[in-house]
């Protein structure tokens, strides 16, 4: 596994994604919920050093709100667990 | 009129009917293509024509390229990435279809994404004649793109949408600079694939269009743009690219980077404005400037 590589599976494991081994051919990878599984999108692995962290912390106001993540709620749950005064006011922006 | 009559008659209705449901669901709901209307209404493009004094080439598919010509036209295909022998290209389809299967909100909008899907590996056919035309073995040679935009992570079905209008605009806008490219194969496809692309922005801007049509979708939108943003003006590449001089003095491009991005930025300004959108600074989360 490339460097990359092991920073998109550790920034998407602390929101509750699992990042699948490789959904298309090379370079795309595959977003499931840690939970139960659903398919949650996709990525590519030719990201830039630090870029995925950066991504999934741009995205925890969508997990907060339930706009982006699986719809058993685990990522909107991992949310408010990481920061719970972050998470409430996301869900009044997205209510 | 009689039984069988009325029963054949039935059955021409019928069939008429189906013939026009399908030739209307054939073409994406009547929406597909969508660089018709934009173009109906004039050049949506703006002029990217060479504006400086340089020497004229001319090369055809065959004709002996100068080592530093064929080089940067090289670097230019690998970048370019649409060819059928490309495995990544494919894969970046692959993904492209998933997304449809898994988030777009209605048949509809499957069913323009498969008409996308269709157009985008027609272009991977006419590269790939370049590509033969070049070099057979660069043909079926897997070159991962390089740049980042194409491996941002996609979520959500803005995130889809965002990815279309913002990414395939920058196709679009590399393929007119191509309308005067000194490669007589590249020249020939660049009205085809300016057009072709020039749509699939549009599809993208459709569909943005429906998410910001409502408070929740908008906000999403808003939401997601910074990160597209970015990413797509750092596509045209650094302004101070020492290749670019040697690209138009060769007729490989007509324009530098910055010239071409800055373009690029008001054309999508207006569109993002005109969606309600506030526009991100420019400069934020840029990493090529």
């Amino acid at each position: 596994m490339n460097s990359i590589l092991d920073e998109i599976h550790d920034a998407y494991a602390a929101v509750g994604i699992t990042v699948e081994g490789v959904a298309t051919y090379g370079t795309y990878y595959r977003l499931r919920c840690a939970r139960c599984g659903a398919a949650l999108g996709c990525v590519g692995d030719k990201l830039l050093p630090a870029m995925a962290r950066e991504l999934v912390d741009g995205e925890f106001e969508l997990y907060a709100a339930g706009v982006a993540g699986c719809a058993c709620g685990l990522q909107k749950a991992r949310a408010r667990e990481i920061d719970p005064a972050r998470a409430a006011a996301a869900l009044a922006r997205f209510a | 009129m009689a039984l069988d009559e009325q029963h054949a008659a039935a059955r021409r209705d019928s069939a008429t009917e189906e013939t026009e449901d399908r030739a209307e669901r054939a073409r994406g709901g009547g929406l597909w293509p969508f660089w018709t209307a934009s173009y109906a209404a004039g050049d949506p493009l703006p002029d990217l024509s060479c504006k400086v004094s340089r020497p004229e080439h001319n090369f055809d598919e065959g004709d002996e390229l100068p080592p530093d010509y064929r080089a940067l036209l090289m670097k230019m295909l690998r970048h370019e990435g649409e060819r059928a022998g490309n495995k990544s290209f494919l894969g970046l389809m692959g993904t492209c279809i998933e997304i449809a299967e898994t988030m777009a909100p209605d048949a509809g909008a499957r069913l323009i994404k498969s008409e996308y899907l269709a157009e985008e590996l027609k272009h991977a056919i006419m590269f790939h004649r370049i590509a033969v035309g070049l070099d057979p073995d660069f043909a079926l040679r897997d070159v991962p793109y390089a740049h980042y935009a194409f491996h941002l992570p996609k979520e959500t079905w803005a995130d889809d949408a965002l990815f279309h209008f913002l990414i395939d605009l920058n196709g679009a806008f590399h393929a007119r600079d191509w309308r005067e490219s000194s490669y007589v194969p590249l020249r020939k496809i660049s009205r085809t694939v300016e057009r072709d692309e020039l749509g699939h922005s549009e599809m993208g801007y459709y569909f943005l269009s429906a998410l910001c049509a409502e408070r929740r979708g908008r906000a999403l939108v808003q939401a997601l743009l910074a990160k597209w943003y970015s990413a797509a003006l750092d596509m045209f590449g650094r302004s101070d690219s020492p290749n670019t001089p040697r690209f138009i003095e060769w007729g490989l491009k007509s324009v530098g980077n910055s010239e071409i991005r800055s373009a690029y930025k008001e054309y999508v300004d207006r569109k993002l404005t005109a969606l309600g959108l506030d526009l991100p600074d420019e400069r934020q989360g840029r990493r090529f400037l």
